[in-house]
């Protein structure tokens, strides 16, 4: 009976050390800055030279995914509206890498013809100071047009800016 | 005039012919043409179908029974450009990739070029929109004259499509 006992004391501290890890990690986690609006820069592409679809399509798709992902205030490049708002983040992308690709190799080989994109975000406060930087990229390896990477940059970017900002209504 | 001589003479004829219609047809786009709207116009689906034209210092993309417009002044930039695209394409060309022995591979082989459209403007608060189009090759060149001369600006007043100029110029991918 005694052996049965310890076995359950030594088997319920085993369970609370794995149960509490996770805990612990989540405490040791940075807290999320706080942004009561996003606005975003145009893609700039100055060392790298990029199709003008895919600047367009990198920054639409950029503003689509965050709006989907909870930021109800998403300015665009240029809108007056965001000049009066407090706690604004501004988010910087520049192109760092590009591989056009071919849809007509992945289509036919499957194994080449990747496209990718590396982009450099930036997100700093209204006055400048940068609050988080960080690489992303988007990439398209087996069906769809090349512009596809695009999306896949845009959905990953709106992830790293949900981890790491709240907003207003969305914690 | 022998058989021969005619035969000859119709097949120079034909040859010319084959040069310079397709150069004619891609400066003749002055009506509204029919394009994709791949994204970026405020309220219009992503891929929507509809026709594209330059009237009274607006852009007119007309879709269904809805249309929208984008006043020609308010254009920052309008760039044009080569691209090419599944000749077989849509749910066809989806399952076409389920074919035996590859043949829906061989299918993908075959891609007709077309010319694209990137438009970026400015909304009444400043805020900055981009807009891409796909078009039959030659249309776009027509289009972004149309804008420039209705008070659009570009970054790039000398570059025209490839396409539509040259036959020998490699195509890029569909985006």
């Amino acid at each position: 009976m005694k052996r049965i006992l310890d076995a359950g004391i030594k088997l319920s501290l085993f369970m609370l050390i794995f149960s509490a890890s996770p805990l612990r990690a989540q405490k040791n986690k940075p807290a999320k800055i706080k942004a009561a609006a996003l606005q975003v820069e145009m893609i700039q592409s100055d060392e790298i030279k990029l199709p003008a679809e895919f600047q367009v399509a990198l920054y639409e798709n950029l503003i689509r995914q965050l709006e989907k992902n909870g930021f109800s205030h998403v300015y665009r490049d240029g809108d007056r509206n965001a000049a009066s708002v407090a706690d604004l983040v501004v988010l910087h992308s520049t192109v760092r890498g590009f591989k056009a690709g071919s849809e007509r190799a992945r289509q036919v080989t499957t194994v080449s013809g990747a496209t990718s994109i590396t982009v450099h975000c930036q997100f700093t406060s209204s006055d400048g100071t940068s609050l988080l930087e960080q690489d992303v990229n988007g990439k398209v390896r087996f069906f769809g047009g090349n512009l596809k990477a695009t999306y896949d940059f845009a959905k990953k970017a709106a992830h790293v800016a949900n981890e790491n900002f709240s907003t207003p209504g969305r914690e | 005039m022998t058989f021969r001589g005619a035969t000859v003479l119709v097949g120079v004829g034909l040859l010319f012919a084959g040069l310079v219609i397709p150069v004619a047809n891609a400066q003749q786009a002055s009506g509204p043409v029919k394009v994709v709207q791949l994204t970026g116009l405020a309220g219009v689906k992503d891929n929507a179908k509809g026709t594209l034209g330059v009237e009274n210092g607006q852009l007119h993309f007309v879709h269904g029974k809805a249309s929208s417009e984008v006043s020609a002044a308010s254009i920052q930039d309008v760039v044009t450009g080569a691209d090419s695209q599944r000749t077989v394409g849509g749910t066809i060309g989806v399952v076409s990739m389920a074919a035996p022995y590859g043949g829906g591979r061989v299918l993908s082989l075959f891609r007709s070029k077309i010319d694209t459209l990137t438009v970026q403007y400015r909304d009444a608060d400043g805020g900055l929109h981009g807009a891409i189009f796909t078009m039959p090759v030659g249309t776009a060149d027509v289009i972004k004259k149309e804008l420039v001369a209705q008070g659009a600006h570009t970054t790039a007043p000398g570059d025209s499509t490839p396409a539509a100029n040259s036959n020998t110029s490699p195509s890029k991918e569909k985006p």
